[in-house]
């Protein structure tokens, strides 16, 4: 980094406030009000609103409840293309073979035991994230990110012989990202197959009772509020993710070796 | 907003332009990954200032933990120096 560098990065930064300046005075025309639009008025309101039921998500966090039930169709194809893109990078290594014995050490003996203190605590934060996501800030996917990071530090400090040996295999693992979409996939069409069994009217993605249907997910477990959809939602969607990361990152971490199976052969192998 | 949490955002995306800058200019890819860290981190503190906690949850462990690895993998699997 040469003084030359960062005397042009800092004018770029001047040039950047002045810029923000002009804007904030009105100088590159009008600005949106700063009051409430109707429908983010309209999503205040409804998202717990135990007296309209009809048209409440009943859970505390309205991002959470708009992400997974007043928008829960976008989410889930948004859930598919994480999807399509990890299987994406899994078939471009296709035919990779696991080795172990390789001679991955990991890190010291100091970075190995400050990480086992780091291990629960990490995976407690996301968790919590993820099963509190309908109460607090936070969700499937960010819960999810957090456990991966978790996953990653593993396999960077211990080495990637010591993850396979522990079971951080990539079948199991694609086997938790599939097992976490099919949950997906029942949580949102559940209401529907119940309204079919009991010859009820039901819609897809129904979380509370609607206009024109009285079933409802349950809304409360004890004296906690549920919301029904958008907890089981977010329990396996941040499995999905926290596989799907750890799936990504393990088959880009793959070692020479083991690539070279893929290159050799270009077809699965077992 | 109160005037210090519009100091602190304003600080914060001033030295995510400098980082951003100091990171496309460096030859060496892994100061590079840094710089884009720090970018990010100043990204996630304008996030939580401008009261969007959901997306710092999000942005912290996606831009600080895993893109940094990956991106340090892929350094480490191809060259560390730009030519």
């Amino acid at each position: 980094m040469k003084a030359r560098e960062l005397l042009i990065a800092i004018s770029i930064a001047l040039m950047v406030l002045l810029l923000a300046y002009v804007i904030e005075l009105g100088g590159l025309g009008p600005l949106a009000p700063y009051a409430l639009r109707d429908i983010a008025r309209a999503y205040l309101e409804y998202v717990y609103n135990p007296w309209n039921v009809t048209a409440s998500s009943m859970a505390l966090e309205a991002v959470t409840a708009i992400v997974w039930d007043y928008r829960g169709l976008d989410t889930y194809f948004e859930t598919s293309v994480l999807f399509v893109a990890i299987v994406g990078v899994a078939t471009l290594y296709r035919g990779y073979r696991e080795l172990r014995g390789l001679g991955g050490v990991g890190l010291s003996e100091i970075v190995k035991t400050s990480t086992r203190v780091l291990i629960p605590l990490i995976l407690v934060a996301g968790a919590s994230i993820a099963i509190h996501g309908h109460l607090t800030p936070g969700g499937g996917f960010q819960g999810g990110s957090f456990m991966a990071v978790l996953m990653v530090l593993l396999v960077v400090v211990f080495s990637l012989d010591y993850a396979f040996e522990k079971g951080l295999t990539s079948s199991r693992l694609l086997a938790i990202r599939s097992a976490g979409l099919v949950g997906i996939l029942l949580t949102s069409v559940a209401l529907l197959i119940a309204g079919v069994v009991a010859g009820a009217g039901a819609y897809v993605f129904q979380n509370m009772a609607r206009e024109g249907s009285d079933l409802s997910m349950p809304s409360w477990f004890l004296d906690r509020p549920l919301g029904g959809t958008l907890f089981l939602f977010n329990v396996f969607e941040s499995l999905a993710v926290v596989s799907g990361l750890t799936l990504t990152f393990i088959v880009l971490a793959l070692r020479k070796e083991e690539v070279d199976q893929a290159l050799a052969t270009g077809e699965w192998c077992e | 907003m109160e005037p210090v949490a519009i100091l602190l955002a304003t600080a914060a995306a001033l030295l995510s332009v400098i980082a951003t800058y100091l990171a496309i200019e460096a030859k060496d890819l892994l100061v590079a990954t840094v710089f884009s860290a720090v970018q990010s981190t100043a990204y996630a503190l304008m996030y939580y200032i401008l009261m969007a906690p959901d997306i710092v949850l999000v942005y912290v462990p996606v831009s600080v933990g895993l893109l940094p690895a990956v991106t340090i993998l892929l350094i480490k699997k191809t060259e560390r120096y730009e030519r």
